[in-house]
């Protein structure tokens, strides 16, 4: 990383100034400003002063986890980002990004106006529109191919604040084709898993109660690089109260630093790991029997299948020593059960990602975890009666993603649907033709996605792409409408209501009016279904939502919110287990299921992918001089959103490939060299890039940091730093979830 | 605690005492730097910085660490020494060392002293700058703006000199205290100490 090579010496050298400065320091010379007495008189007096503006709340949108934010403007510029003191997703911090928004925000590449594409698709050229002209292009493109085809031609991607408004057009349209590519492209399997086990998500603030634990365990979660602030936070404030930590990852990630252990395990089995330490807990009875008994089905099952899961079995698959794997296990029970087991982020990986986080949940079950401090808490809803709107009905077309009861994914929810399902369905056109794609905030060619090829193919099948967003992605460039948004800073918001730990709403208030000819995502969307006869949908904008918000609250709540930007709801338990109160679990057994019931039917079906207790296979291998592609975050940008950012590129601007010097010397590379990456199946081959040689990567591997490649050339910064892991990951899918499975993807590295 | 910083007599001894081992490498607090002072858009134009040092383990094993650099404010400060205009100068009061922009004549003497690298030129404003211990800021009764969007609560700030201050607390409760370059005599005042809560 760039970061670590900055010399800023080298910088003087460059500069030509060292022989004058160190002249000058050696001999003293004479000044007449020294004997300026005015000057010393007034020497330093700049600054005592410090003008912090105007105040307004916000929460932040650098990422989508909408840390409490306080905004200093001062004559209409905003000066300065601050962490809100007393919103619980940040307790008054904010990372590099969020930090960053104001960059983001004065970004002159950002998008000015309403656009209609002009050139060839992913030109990038455009010619300025006025909004009703943008609207009525919609109309006029999207009408005939609904009459043609039915409301469900559209499929519509988001992710944002705004979303709630495509939603809402989308499902006053008639299209059943919504996606939330947080599901299938990122969380999906990991949500699956923990819902199936325990009837809940583990939440996008994830539900681990890391500050108060003894020993957090964690499989490939990069909790303080992949930086959300609340979970950084909580895991560094659990590691300075002692807590132990094994973190488990074929990467060295910013979360070793503290690690009691580091196993660096071979990519893609850490099921088998897990399995191994849950044989040692049911063969030793290190179990929370107290808690198996009373919540848990199936302990007998699992007792017979771990069986078969011995350490040394583990040792074999994971290359983590049997001992190893024996004290481990010992002394994450000997804390029970003030300890978690942490499954991955986004956690679609290996295709076996829902059984993965089973094992995980299972070992979790196994402590006795649930609503106790250090292991999982349980979250309360507001506990204030809401405003309710109507929404439209739902859509009953059939979804084009195998979602939905009796189709390939039953499990998976309609709600977020699958987004690969939906790249899929659109360079098929099967079940249907897919002929429209709306996008909110969402950049299918840099994020994550099936295959970039395939993906520009299905692109071609479609007739229309609108695009709603603040820059410029390498998919907007691909798009025939461009609607720009204004970002967080410029907009009011319906207000944050969170369901947590500590319940708690929070506002966003625009801070500045738009720099630019933008408009927010509400009006965006209303001004699109004015045209097809649909704005009945669109009565509340986020600032009646605001209002209407406040009205029902009390004076006092009303005083706080207002002034703090925050109002929490303390009076609740996030520890009822503790407590001793009954828990309850919405699982189809009203129990914590070590043995699923819901997969009885598809594991006889289909076999050993849907057993009700994983089972362990082997992923697919490497070839002989093949490299199994892995990615991962930086802490310094925020998906692939923030590469124009100047501040952010200052701190992270390219992508060394790091590599094992096991493997490097067998290809006779060194650290520096510069390499490009094949992608053995397309014979796709990135620019060069520099060899970063560490042992912090597993042999066989190689990892880049996620969300650079930009192809964008509206990104004057941003432009081509970096490689893009997209041309060269897997597109396999989890048969449980459905969501998609990257880390099979394999590369060869060829000297540049 | 007691040699420590005793050589001035100053109303305050404001200090920076990073836990070392809370911080996580995230970069907030150099982008809330250069955002609070309106440093320039260039890499080496900083006044705090994070630095991810990796190395090895007795085993060979590698090990990381980040290492949060600003100026020291150094008691015994060689670039107020090499000053030749007096525009770099340290505070009785509190011993913060500054640098006068109206005085500065950019000739640089200061960046070659400072063992720190904690200067940088400013090319628009025609100085020398660097951290100010957010002199602005603390002076209306704020914490300095890497400490306020710390992350890991890695950085706190305060003066040594009052008993009831985080800083003074976390001195006395250190099991490991450090500062960078002792052996220069500069007599730094940012240390880096690890703590057993």
């Amino acid at each position: 990383m760039s970061r670590h090579n900055i010399n800023r010496r080298g910088f003087l050298k460059l500069a030509g100034v060292s022989g004058i400065a160190a002249t000058a320091g050696m001999t003293g010379l004479p000044s007449p400003l020294k004997a300026n007495a005015k000057k010393e008189a007034i020497k330093g007096a700049r600054f005592l002063k410090y003008d912090r503006g105007v105040h307004s709340a916000s929460f932040c949108e650098m990422c989508f986890w909408n840390c409490g934010v306080d905004v200093y403007t001062r004559d209409g510029i905003i000066h300065k980002l601050e962490g809100n003191k007393l919103n619980p997703n940040n307790r008054g911090h904010i990372c590099a990004k969020g930090n960053a928004g104001i960059q983001s925000t004065y970004d002159p590449d950002r998008i000015q106006s309403p656009l209609i594409r002009t050139g060839k698709r992913g030109e990038g050229k455009f010619k300025k529109v006025s909004w009703e002209e943008a609207y009525s292009y919609v109309f006029d493109k999207l009408d005939p191919l609904v009459k043609k085809y039915g409301p469900e031609t559209l499929a519509t991607f988001m992710h944002g604040t705004g979303e709630q408004y495509v939603h809402m057009f989308s499902a006053a349209l008639g299209t059943p084709n919504i996606t939330v590519p947080a599901y299938s492209q990122c969380m999906g399997s990991r949500e699956m898993a923990w819902a199936l086990t325990f009837g809940t998500g583990v939440s996008g603030h994830e539900t681990f109660d890391m500050a108060n634990s003894k020993h957090m365990m964690i499989f490939g979660r990069n909790m303080a690089g992949a930086v959300q602030v609340r979970e950084a936070e909580d895991f560094s404030e659990g590691l300075a109260r002692g807590s132990k930590l094994t973190y488990i990852d074929p990467r060295q990630s910013e979360s070793a630093v503290n690690a009691t252990d580091w196993l660096q395990l071979k990519p893609g089995t850490d099921m088998a790991l897990a399995l191994g330490f849950i044989h040692v807990i049911l063969r030793d009875n290190l179990a929370n029997m107290d808690f198996v008994r009373k919540y848990c089905y199936g302990y007998n099952e699992l007792l017979e299948h771990a069986k078969q899961y011995t350490p040394k079995w583990a040792s074999e698959k994971t290359g983590i020593d049997a001992k190893t794997i024996e004290r481990i296990a010992w002394e994450f029970a000997k804390d029970a059960p003030n300890v978690v087991a942490i499954p991955p982020r986004r956690m679609t990986r290996y295709g076996n990602d829902t059984q993965t986080v089973r094992t995980i949940a299972i070992l979790n079950a196994l402590m006795g975890n649930w609503g106790v401090p250090g292991g999982v808490f349980v979250r309360t809803a507001v506990p204030l009666d809401l405003p309710h709107h109507e929404h439209p009905p739902a859509a009953t077309a059939r979804r084009a993603d195998g979602v939905g009861e009796g189709e390939k994914y039953p499990f998976a929810p309609p709600s977020l649907g699958r987004t690969n399902g939906i790249y899929e369905a659109t360079l098929t056109q099967k079940p249907y033709p897919i002929k429209a794609w709306m996008l909110y905030g969402t950049n299918p060619i840099s994020h994550s996605s099936v295959g970039v090829n395939n993906l520009y193919k299905a692109m071609d099948n479609l007739d229309l792409i609108i695009a709603i967003d603040t820059q410029f992605s390498d998919t907007v460039m691909h798009a025939d409408v461009v609607f720009p948004e204004s970002t967080y800073l410029e907009r009011d918001d319906a207000p944050y209501i969170a369901k947590d730990k500590v319940p708690f709403v929070a506002l966003r208030r625009a801070a500045i009016k738009p720099i630019y000819d933008t408009k927010g995502c509400y009006d965006i969307c209303k001004g699109i279904s004015e045209k097809f006869g649909l704005q009945k949908w669109f009565e509340h904008s986020p600032h009646h939502k605001i209002e209407e918000f406040v009205s029902i609250l009390s004076d006092e709540q009303k005083e706080t919110l207002e002034k703090d930007g925050t109002l929490l709801f303390e009076d609740v338990d996030p520890y009822p287990g503790a407590s001793g109160n009954h828990l309850k679990f919405a699982t189809t057994t009203g129990k914590v299921q070590l043995y699923v019931k819901d997969l009885d039917e598809l594991y006889e079906k289909e076999g050993d992918e849907f057993s009700p207790m994983p089972i362990y296979k082997d992923v697919i291998a490497p070839k002989k001089d093949e490299f199994r592609m892995l990615f991962g975050r930086t802490p310094h940008h925020s998906h692939a959103r923030t590469m124009n950012n100047w501040i952010l590129l200052e701190l992270q601007d390219d992508t060394p490939i790091w590599m094992n010097p096991k493997d490097a010397k067998y290809l006779g590379f060194k650290n520096g060299d510069m390499v490009k990456l094949v992608n053995t199946d397309t014979g796709f081959t990135s620019h060069p890039e520099a060899l970063k040689v560490t042992k912090r990567i597993k042999d066989g591997s190689v990892f880049v940091h996620h969300g650079f490649g930009h192809q964008t050339k509206a990104w004057s910064r941003g432009f081509d730093k970096g490689t893009s892991e997209n041309d060269f990951i897997s597109d396999g899918i989890d048969p449980i979830s459905g969501a998609a499975a990257f880390h099979n993807g394999f590369v060869k590295v060829v000297r540049a | 605690m007691n040699n420590i910083n005793n050589k001035l007599k100053k109303d305050q001894n404001l200090a920076m005492v990073i836990v070392g081992d809370r911080c996580i490498g995230c970069d907030a607090c150099y982008v809330a730097c250069k955002t609070d002072w309106d440093v320039p858009a260039l890499k080496e134009a900083y006044r705090t910085k994070v630095w991810e040092v990796e190395g090895k383990d007795q085993q060979g094993n590698p090990t990381i660490g980040f290492l949060p650099t600003l100026c020291n404010h150094c008691d015994n400060a060689p670039c107020v020494d090499v000053c030749p205009t007096g525009a770099s100068f340290k505070r009785d009061e509190d011993g913060i060392v500054l640098v006068e922009p109206d005085m500065c004549i950019g000739c640089k003497a200061c960046m070659i002293a400072c063992p720190y690298d904690a200067r940088y030129y400013n090319e628009h404003e025609q100085t020398v700058d660097k951290c100010t211990f957010c002199l602005p800021r603390t002076s209306v009764g704020l914490d300095p703006a890497c400490v306020t969007t710390c992350v890991g609560e890695s950085r706190n700030f305060g003066d040594v000199n009052d008993p009831e201050s985080n800083v003074a607390k976390l001195l006395k409760e250190a099991t490991t205290i450090s500062r960078l370059k002792e052996d220069e005599g500069t007599l730094p005042n940012v240390y880096y100490v690890t703590v057993n809560y």
